[in-house]
Formats: structure tokens, sequence, C-alpha cells
């Protein structure tokens, strides 16, 4: 189906906030998969199994236990989610030189947004590697390398982080709507709909305010 | 943390704990700055042309209409659907789903196959798809009290009683405009680079514009089809008493917590426009001119402005009071002094209500075009660039912003249930954004991040608590919890609108207050509560029609006209 960039923001954030994870992780993850969308890039597909994969692991299965050049998860999976917000929280010091070595890792390409937006934050142009990809993330876009089908690879043992000295020709983002498999859609509906509050009939004039009568 | 607090002159901005209050906000009324008048002032500057090359609607007021824009690059068209609305389904609330009319404004001049393709769509509503040639949708539904009224009169070869007319204001109420690429419609992004789109909400208030020229119309038509031989068309004067009414429920309130940056500029606009009149050192006879035939105007506005609600008609009753004391204050001289204005403001602030001092506020505006207009363009906002985490903040810095945006969430108990009594979530039924009571229904744990001052103060206590690397980078790695908060501080530290400072979740919460502010940047006019959750407005109401923009005041209709006699 075709779907705005707005909607799939809207139905990325509430499906993550769904699938267990903090508010401000649902956020980052909403915007990650608008700039996949809008950079032609999917996302959906590996967002909804991602969060299919880890609904009801605990924070600390997930989230990088810190060294300073290996970013590893205590389950041995990192969510591109959790360790995407960490990257761009560290974008300045990626941009002074530290280099960042993260994995095994779920969907890498999830990583992407993240690693533009420390772009974005600091300036400076980044670099992703895995293998069989080379992403290069520069303030105003994204270049991509890669072979078959290693771009949407479900986990990597290992994924590169660190400043690129390279300068290539990037495309921005995209404007325009973008299609995604209703399978994909429903299955983030269906998350997305944990964060609803079933409607009752008190909450319906209650909690909406109205019940007189509009028919003047 | 002096972002935007540069002088403008002599006076400098008012503080964002003076202004970002919700009894404050909930105090606002339009100005220049108000969307719908930027709309019309570019319209009119730029000698956009108006057509409808279809009205296809029969004698019981079933079929479609076109009615298409026309300015300098582009062309925009305003496609309706009539319909004949049994009136058991005749319901303001966004959950309804059938209403009297449905719209949506489409980019460029639609074909047969395209309206044929909409017909399948637009009245559907939220279970319909639009495209990215659309870029609103919108539903309508008639006031029965007075269209059948209208109808009735314009048959019988009279005009419509003024009273009546006045006492409602409008022949429908939409009950929902939806923009930015809700439904299918186009994103934003997609259409912001175009001149006509840059200030906030154009498209949406181009809609309502076109959708209020429909709705006499419509009238018209039916009353011709019910008596070709006698039927009347409505007096220009008279038809222009009529606006479009709006329904709105709790969906706005959200909206503008949930958008901090771009609160933020409209925040800014004004209070930049203030800040510059508020710094002339003396006023001309024109000007003052020019602002007593506002006041005047204004206080006829209160007059006429009706609500049923008991706090409305409190605050009616304060305003006009504040309207006649500041009318005497005037009269006695005051502004052939020095600073008249910054005297008067100052005056306002230590005599008048919120409601007085912020009808003030926009009236210092009105003979200031020249001087405060171009701040429209500085209201719309990249909210991505503003989007992301500065995880390398040293955390004392960081403490020192949630000090001083949220000093007065940290002084507040947060364990008394009084101060956390309510929940805001989101209902599966349409998705409609509820508030709930916390400690009386089940619904926590649906709770949507729309308190900030609560979880300022629990992300402050957890930052004192900690020992690890001083960095915001590192505590976000250790309470992820607290992400949500900590970009709405560094947000605020950039941004110093951006954040109301007040308790959004208290049992004393009135959500109006949230509806009206984002209502009066609008443009809207009489605000009508009809519940602490759940407001009327009019809009464009006394504004030119669009056959009428070319050769009338496009900027002189938000308050009415002075009868003859006082002029």
């Amino acid at each position: 189906m075709i779907v705005s960039l707005n909607e799939i923001e809207a139905m990325a954030k509430r499906a993550t906030r769904g699938a267990g994870h903090a508010w401000g992780f649902a956020e980052e993850a909403g915007k990650a998969a608008r700039w996949l969308a809008g950079h032609g890039l999917g996302g959906a597909e590996q967002l909804a199994a991602l969060l299919t994969e880890n609904d009801g692991a605990a924070y600390g299965e997930l989230v990088p236990i810190s060294g300073d050049r290996v970013w590893r998860a205590g389950s041995g999976r990192l969510s591109p989610l959790i360790a995407g917000a960490a990257l761009s929280d560290r974008a300045s010091e990626i941009a002074a030189g530290r280099e960042i070595n993260i994995g095994p890792i779920a969907f890498p390409l999830l990583l992407a947004p993240y690693a533009a937006a420390a772009a974005r934050l600091t300036g400076a142009t980044f670099e992703l590697t895995w293998a069989g990809v080379e992403i290069i993330l520069a303030p105003g876009g994204v270049a991509i390398e890669t072979a078959g089908s290693a771009l949407t690879a479900p986990w990597v043992v290992s994924v590169r982080c660190r400043r690129s000295g390279r300068t290539v020709v990037v495309r921005p983002a995209g404007t325009g709507a973008t299609t995604v498999d209703a399978g994909v859609w429903s299955q983030l509906g269906a998350l997305a709909h944990r964060t609803y509050a079933p409607a009752s009939e008190a909450s319906r004039i209650a909690g909406a305010g109205a019940g007189l009568t509009d028919n003047d | 943390m002096s972002a935007g607090f540069e002088a403008t002159g002599r006076v400098t901005l008012r503080p964002p704990r003076l202004v970002m209050r919700l009894a404050r906000l909930g105090s606002l009324h339009q100005c220049r700055l108000s969307f719908m008048r930027v709309l019309l002032r570019r319209l009119q500057r730029e000698g956009w042309q108006f057509t409808r090359p279809v009205f296809d609607i029969d004698a019981r007021g079933v079929g479609s209409a076109v009615y298409s824009a026309s300015g300098p690059a582009r062309t925009y068209s305003l496609v309706c659907f009539a319909h004949d609305l049994p009136p058991e389904q005749r319901s303001d609330r966004v959950i309804a789903s059938a209403w009297d009319s449905t719209f949506t404004l489409f980019d460029g001049v639609p074909s047969e196959d395209d309206i044929a393709r909409l017909a399948q769509n637009v009245p559907k509503q939220e279970a319909g798809r639009v495209t990215s040639r659309e870029i609103s949708l919108s539903r309508a539904n008639r006031s029965v009290r007075l269209f059948e009224h209208v109808v009735a009169s314009l048959a019988a070869g009279r005009q419509p009683d003024l009273e009546r007319i006045e006492a409602v204001g409008y022949l429908m109420r939409t009950t929902a405009v939806y923009g930015s690429g809700k439904f299918g419609a186009v994103d934003r992004e997609g259409v912001a680079a175009r001149p006509e789109f840059a200030a906030p909400f154009q498209a949406e208030m181009l809609s309502v514009f076109l959708i209020r020229a429909f709705t006499l119309d419509l009238a018209e038509h039916l009353a011709r089809a019910r008596a070709p031989e006698t039927a009347v068309r409505i007096a220009p004067a008279l038809r222009r008493r009529f606006g479009v009414g709006n329904s709105t429920g709790l969906g706005l309130a959200p909206f503008i917590v949930n958008h901090p940056v771009l609160f933020n500029n409209w925040i800014t606009a004004r209070e930049k426009a203030l800040a510059r009149v508020r710094s002339l050192d003396g006023a001309g006879g024109i000007e003052v001119g020019r602002f007593c035939e506002m006041l005047a105007r204004a206080r006829l506005n209160a007059r006429q402005w009706r609500s049923e609600h008991p706090i409305q008609i409190a605050k009616l009753k304060q305003l006009d009071t504040d309207l006649a004391r500041l009318e005497a204050h005037v009269g006695s001289g005051v502004l052939r002094e020095p600073a008249p204005w910054d005297g008067l403001y100052r005056w306002a602030e230590e005599n008048l209500s919120l409601e007085g001092c912020e009808q003030l506020v926009s009236l210092l505006l009105e003979p200031y075009g020249d001087l405060v207009d171009d701040l429209a363009d500085a209201m719309s906002a990249d909210e991505a660039a503003a989007f992301w985490i500065d995880g390398a903040m040293e955390l004392g810095r960081f403490q020192a912003i949630v000090h001083d945006v949220y000093g007065w969430a940290l002084e507040c108990d947060w364990a008394d249930p009084v101060n956390i009594a309510r929940v805001w979530y989101v209902s599966e039924e349409k998705l409609e954004p509820r508030l709930g009571e916390r400690f009386e229904e089940p619904i926590e744990r649906f709770e949507q991040p729309l308190a900030p001052g609560r979880d300022a103060a629990a992300m402050h206590r957890d930052i004192e608590a900690w020992a690890g690397e001083p960095s915001v980078a590192a505590f976000l790695l250790h309470h992820p919890e607290h992400r949500h908060i900590a970009r709405r501080a560094q947000i605020a530290a950039r941004f110093p609108y951006a954040e109301i400072r007040d308790n959004t979740i208290s049992a004393t919460m009135l959500p109006i207050d949230l509806l009206r502010c984002k209502l009066s940047f609008f443009g809207a006019t009489h605000f009508d509560p009809r519940s602490d959750r759940w407001v009327r407005i009019n809009m464009f109401q006394n504004a030119p029609f669009p056959h009428e923009l070319a050769a009338a005041d496009a900027d002189d209709w938000t308050y009415p006209p002075l009868p003859e006699a006082t002029r």
C-alpha cells in the first residue's frame, strides 16, 4: 500500500512503543523509519521483524554493554534501535576519531538513520560498514555501496562505525509517499494497537468531553 | 539560555515563566500573525483568482462542487461532496462516520477521473484513502437551527433574520481539517517549499476559506431549488456575517505539546511583535486612531461573543469590564506620554485580567502591520533539526537547564494524587486522544508522554543519584525511560517558549486552555467551550468572500464593523 512519510513515522513510533520500548526510543524509531523510507531504503519490514523478534525482551538484554571500542549485548544480539540511539548520543566522540565496532547486531540497516543524525549533529561524514556493505552518511545525504541482499541482512557479526574522510556523491531525501507491504503494515499495526486503550462508553463521553447534543 | 531574548528595541521579550502558563495561553486572542489573516493578506497581495468550475448539486443538496484558487504559480481546488444526512447521524464528534459535506484540497485542477476517485474516498474520511495529490481532508455538518432558517427565508424571498444569524454565526461546522500526510495526503515536506505554504496551516486555512463560500452557495442553491419563483440571494453585507464553525475536541491539545519547536516559533513571533510595538518612543495620530477604532470593535466583538459555559461566561464578563477600563484609561491621555504602548501594556499587566491583558497584546499589533507582519515568515519550524539529543552535554549543565525550564515542577509534590489525577491516552476508537482519571480507570498503562513537568522532576531525581560518567549519553544509556524528557529539556534550552510551564495532568487542568491557544493562532474568534475539553469557534466571520477579496480590505475583518452611526 502507498503511505505518506508522516504515516510511516507515526506507525513506527507507536509500534516501537507497543513492543515495549521507552517513549524516547519510539520517537527515534519513528524518525528512523521516516528517514529510511524517505531515502527509498524501505525499513518498515526490518523494523517489524526486529520488534517481533525482541517482543518481551528486557532492556538489559539488548543494550550495549559498553566497551571503549566494542559494543556487545548481554543477549548476544544488539538492538539497532538502542545501539543507534547510543551511537547518535556519542556523535561528537566518533566525529573526533573514536571508532566503534558494534555487534553482533540485528538488522544493521536500521543503524543508518542514527548515523545520519550523528552526521547532521556534528557536520562530519560517517561510515557504517559490514560484510558486503558500505554506507557513507554525510550531513547532506547518503551514499551506499552494497552487494546483493547484504543491506537488509537480519543480523551481522559486526558493524564498524567511524568518521569517514571520503567525499562521495550523496542522494538527499525525497519528500514523497512510499510503498509498504500490506502484511508488514498490519504487523506494525498490531504492535501499535497495544498502545490504544479499549473504547468504553464512559471514556467516549468523559474522556473526550462530549455528550451534549451536537444537532443544533 | 538567552536564545531568542535579544532586545527588539528598548523592551525585551516577556519571560517564558510569565507567558507559558496555561491560564494565560488559554486567554489568547487572534492577532495580525494568525494564520487566517496571513493567508488572506497573501491571497490579496498576489492577486489570487477564484473560480467554481463544477457545481453539480441537486434539489436535495446531494452532489459535488469544485472551487479553484489560482495564484502566481499554482492552482488549488477544494473538491466538495454534499450529502443528504439524516438528522440522527449528525454529530460533531470526531468518531462520527457520516457528515453533511466532505472536502479535500486538491493540488491543481481535478479531472473527472480525479473527482470519481475522490468520490469513492473523501466521503468516508478516515476510512478512505487520499493520495499525494491531495493536501487536506475535512468535513462539516450543518447548523440545523440556522441552515433551515436561511434556506426557508431566502426561498420565501426574505433575508434571514440578523439576530438568528448572530446567535450561531455559521451555516456549517467543520469537525476536523486534516493535513500533513494524514490518510495518505501529501507530507508537509512535499509542499513546505512553496511560498504560499511557508506559514503554518495555510493549506488548511485555504480549505476552510473555500468551504465558507461553498456553504453560502449551497444555501442559496437550495432556496432557488425550493422556490425558483420567489427565491432571493443573501444581501452581501449579511452574507459576510457567516463564518465557518469548528468544533474541536481534545485532538488538538496534544499537538502543541508534541510540536515544541513549532509552538515556540508561534509564541516567539507574537512576543517579538509585542516587544517591537512596546519599544516605540511615541504613537502617531493615525496609529492612535486605528488602535482606538480596533479597541471599540473589540468591545463589540466581546459583546457579540456568546457562550453557555460558566468558565467562559465569567471570562467574558471580565473581558467586557477590562475593555471598558482600558477605553477609559486610554481616554485619559496616556498615549501622549513617551513610550505610550509600553506604558499601556504595563498598566494592563497590573490592572486587567489575563483575558483583557492578552486582548490588549493583540490590539497593540493592529496599527503596526509594517512593523510586525514579517514575523509571520518565521512561524514554521524545521523540527527535525532540533530532534536529536546532544549526548555530549555535561550533566551539570543539563541539570541547570532542567532547573531553568522545569523549576516549577521540581517544587511540585508529584506524590499527591491531585497533581497526577489525569492520564492522556489514545483510544482505539479512531485513535482519538482522550483524557482519563488515573485513579478511577484502568488506563495508566496506555499513558502518552504529555506530562513534561512530572517527567522532568523524575529525571532530575535520578540525575542527582547518578554516580557514573557525567554525560547525558552515559546517563541515558542506563535510564532510557528519560530519553523523551531529556530531548524536550534540550529543545527548551534552545527554544525558550517550547515548553508549557504548568502541570498538564493535574485534577484542575483545563484542556480548553490548550485548545484555545492553538485556535487563536489559527485566527479563530468567539471561543465557546461546550465542556472543559471541547470548544466551538467561528472562522473567517466578517471576512471578504473569495470573489470579493480583490476589492476588499483583506485584513480588516477579525473584529466586527462598528455600526454606521458611530463611525
